[in-house]
């Protein structure tokens, strides 16, 4: 592609950067809305299992005793790793890029723990997706949960390569930031999905 | 660096099939892993490869290039404007951040997917010519021309189209210098060329046959295009998601100094109100698309019976999105129309505020209206009555903009130019889909007349009568802006009479027939529709005619037009103060916004200056 070479672009005057009239970080409200349309996604699902489960009264398949002690060690695991998010900011206002690897491993390790606690719930859960719907909207509550908690994991990991490179710093931080609200996102949906889905059936049967 | 390595349609050549392979390899594996039998299972084997082999795409394009260089710690210089603009014409076929070669780019695209979808109306149109089945088409290929011409000129047409319009002008309407994320905008682009081959590879598997709507439990029984269906409205959900984000934050955040809300021009008031829209309405349909393609690919039991699933639960959630696009594809329609008809008819746009804040109420009532296109299905009788309401309420906000168009052409000094006569066209044909909105919203009636030709009618008024007209309008109006050349009048004015005309010979009849009881989707009727099909077939014809009138006038005026000047149309907005075709970079200095954008009739009056001084000299002249 020869079309666009360096000379034209030097005939073109430098582009004028505008003030912002509201002064937001256009990145971070960016995302905001983007996480928005995320739970417009999730609430697709919820809605369809409030649906069955309570206009339809579908029962679970066979049944369902709620792993309480895994799946709540399980949420336990995930809101800790907002918190451990928020130390690797913690350690970047001390110019730690070290500290900020660290807690950032961490937090990717509390991930990896949540994924892999996640998937042997399934294999000793006892139904399938294909065990009817009830059976169909857990696995897929639960499974786009997972794909976004896997793609929060691949985000920290990247992250942690630039924190190695110590590419990160106090003043120009937006992708580590917008890192750190994906996963707190990611950790709020979880807490509503273990009350409704894990803590409601106890009590309403 | 070879072509091969860089970012460009080459790349794409072999990142895609690699993606593919690589992903259904991996399901080869895991299946063999897990145990499951057969190891190769076809389908399955090609939704992942499909999946992936639009990531591959994306990949190959360059859309991740900057990012992953940034995340890995490369050096990156975040003012590189290299991908910025177009020199010659190939920079239309790469990874443009631009956003008014982005707009291009989509206006070609979409348009290029208009005459396809409008071919496979004509197909189906000449099977309806004459009575009897089987006569052009078998019932098979029926359903699919029928199912393909729904979901092309919806998915990859009606939505996008305004992404696109939205994308050249809004940017330059709030004095802006590009979009808030220029390389998103680029990306959410090269996604639909992505879904429209997926809709059209689709024949390679028998496509898809449910209609646009894809019920379960009918869309169980098509072949394995219907799933590519729902991969292609998953890709074409998360593009439009996409620049709905973009276009909030531009709006919010990127508006010249001066512009404050109520001095913003109606069309970026009212894609204000459809991003919001397409934001929270959009997942749902990607949520229905998912769950369906599990049901058919995975054998989960979201929508069977036999599973104890609900087939209902589809319709809800998916018209939960629909209902909401229905606005997604007019409401800025509604914002161009205030635009050309305000500066056509040389008057201030009447009610301004009213008709601002009329787009957001369509937009929150919007999602309360969902089921009464779920009034014959079965539904909880309780929700009837509410939804009626709901749904007859909302024709007041439409209703207040129809008045106050009509006040703004009342009294002004009216030039006939096309686009002005597109935009009053509209106003009489959207009166006329809205009013059979009002019928249909009625649960007697709706539930005695469903699904029968009148439905039809209804929304083709609503989408070609209503959507499309405003589209020519824009297309009419801003073109001068666009190529920097007029395009021919006389020509523009055939293209409106003919396609006027026949708009209103194929589907007016279309009420008759339905109120009769001609079912839709169907390849046959009794003898008593033979007399009025046969007319609607010819109509239909000179309809799709009329539109090859505008792309010859269009791409013939782009090299022998008249120069156009800055502002043919004497508009006040900001788009009309920067040359045609536009700088690369906009606005050489950011321009201030000192008054409303439609101040037609004031003795000189402006919205905005564009300073040629010092900013600290600005200030006083903006205060």
């Amino acid at each position: 592609m020869s079309a666009t070479t360096p000379d034209q672009h030097a005939a073109v005057p430098a582009p004028q950067h505008q003030p912002y009239r509201t002064g937001l970080d256009t990145n971070v409200m960016g995302l905001v809305i983007f996480l928005i349309s995320e739970l417009a996604l999730f609430g697709a699902f919820f809605m369809y299992y409030a649906y069955m489960r309570t206009i339809r009264a579908v029962p679970y398949p066979g049944t369902f005793d709620i792993p309480a002690e895994a799946t709540s060690i399980n949420t336990l695991i995930l809101v800790l790793s907002s918190f451990t998010c928020e130390f690797a900011l913690l350690w970047l206002v001390r110019r730690n890029h070290w500290g900020v690897f660290g807690w950032l491993f961490v937090t990717f390790a509390l991930g990896a723990v949540f994924l892999g606690l996640q998937v042997h719930e399934y294999m000793i859960i006892g139904f399938t997706p294909q065990d009817t719907a009830v059976g169909s909207i857990f696995y897929a509550l639960t499974g786009l949960h997972g794909l976004h908690v896997f793609v929060g994991i691949v985000l920290l990991a990247l992250a942690m390569v630039r924190a190695a490179r110590n590419k990160w710093s106090p003043e120009k931080h937006t992708g580590l930031l917008a890192i750190s609200i994906y996963w707190h996102f990611v950790d709020i949906v979880w807490v509503i999905l273990f009350t409704v889905v894990y803590c409601l059936p106890g009590v309403v049967g | 660096m070879t072509t091969a390595l860089k970012p460009t349609l080459a790349r794409c050549l072999w990142t895609t099939p690699l993606f593919a392979v690589i992903a259904a390899l991996a399901v080869v594996i895991v299946r063999n892993v897990l145990g499951m039998d057969p190891v190769v299972q076809m389908s399955t084997l090609l939704t992942f490869a499909y999946i992936f082999g639009s990531i591959g795409f994306i990949v190959g394009i360059g859309g991740f290039d900057y990012w992953w260089k940034w995340i890995i710690g490369s050096d990156i210089d975040p003012n590189d404007h290299s991908q910025h603009g177009a020199y010659s014409w190939r920079d239309y076929f790469r990874f443009n951040t631009d956003h008014k070669v982005i707009g291009v780019q989509y206006l070609v695209f979409v348009f290029t997917m208009f005459l396809v979808g409008g071919m496979f109306a004509m197909i189906f149109r000449s099977e309806l010519a004459r009575q009897g089945s089987e006569q052009v088409l078998t019932n098979q290929q029926y359903n699919s021309a029928l199912s393909q011409h729904g979901a092309i000129m919806i998915f990859v047409f009606m939505v996008p189209v305004f992404a696109g319009i939205g994308n050249y002008v809004i940017p330059l309407m709030i004095g802006a210098a590009d979009m808030a994320f220029p390389r998103v905008n680029a990306i959410s682009f090269w996604m639909l060329p992505i879904a429209g081959f997926i809709f059209l590879s689709s024949f390679v598997f028998g496509s898809f046959d449910a209609g646009w709507t894809a019920y379960p439990t009918l869309q169980d029984q098509s072949p394995f295009g219907q799933t590519l269906f729902q991969i292609g409205v998953i890709i074409a959900g998360s593009s439009s998601i996409a620049t709905a984000v973009n276009f909030l934050v531009t709006i919010v955040a990127m508006r010249a100094p001066g512009m404050t809300l109520f001095r913003m021009p109606l069309l970026v008031w009212s894609n204000l109100a459809t991003s919001a829209l397409v934001v929270a309405a959009t997942p749902f349909v990607a949520g229905a698309m998912f769950m369906a393609m599990f049901d058919r690919e995975m054998g989960t039991n979201f929508f069977t019976t036999a599973g104890n699933g609900s087939a209902l639960a589809y319709q809800h959630i998916f018209w939960f999105y629909s209902h909401p696009a229905v606005y997604i594809m007019v409401l800025p329609g509604f914002g161009i129309i205030s635009e050309v008809i305000s500066t056509h008819a040389r008057k201030p746009i009447f009610g301004y505020r009213a008709v601002a804040f009329s787009s957001a109420g369509i937009a929150v009532l919007g999602f309360s209206v969902w089921a009464h296109h779920m009034f014959a299905s079965g539904l909880e009788s309780w929700l009837r009555v509410p939804i009626m309401i709901s749904t007859l309420l909302i024709a007041v906000p439409t209703g207040i903009k129809i008045f106050s168009w009509l006040g703004t052409v009342w009294d002004g000094v009216v030039r006939m130019t096309t686009a002005n006569l597109f935009a009053l066209g509209f106003i009489v044909a959207f009166t006329v889909g809205g009013l059979s909105g009002v019928m249909l919203a009625v649960v007697p009636f709706d539930v005695s007349i469903t699904n029968s030709y009148f439905v039809v009618a209804h929304f083709h008024y609503v989408l070609f009568g209503g959507s499309m007209l405003t589209i020519y309008a824009g297309l009419y109006h801003w073109y001068p802006k666009v190529t920097g050349r007029m395009y021919n009048e006389k020509l523009g004015r055939w293209h409106f009479w003919l396609t006027f005309a026949a708009m209103n010979a194929t589907f007016f009849p279309m009420h008759y027939q339905g109120l009769e009881g001609m079912p839709r989707r169907v390849s046959d009727y009794a003898a008593e529709f033979a007399w009025s099909n046969t007319m609607i077939s010819i109509a239909s014809f000179v309809l799709g005619a009329s539109t090859l009138i505008m792309f010859y006038n269009f791409i013939h005026s782009a090299r022998h037009g008249k120069p156009a000047g800055n502002n043919p149309w004497g508009g006040l907005t900001l788009e009309w103060m920067l040359s045609s075709p536009p700088p690369v970079f906009n606005f050489p200095v950011t321009p201030r916004v000192i008054g409303g954008p439609y101040r037609f009739g004031e003795e000189g009056a402006k919205h905005a200056i564009i300073p040629e001084v010092e900013p600290a000299e600005v200030e006083k002249v903006g205060a």
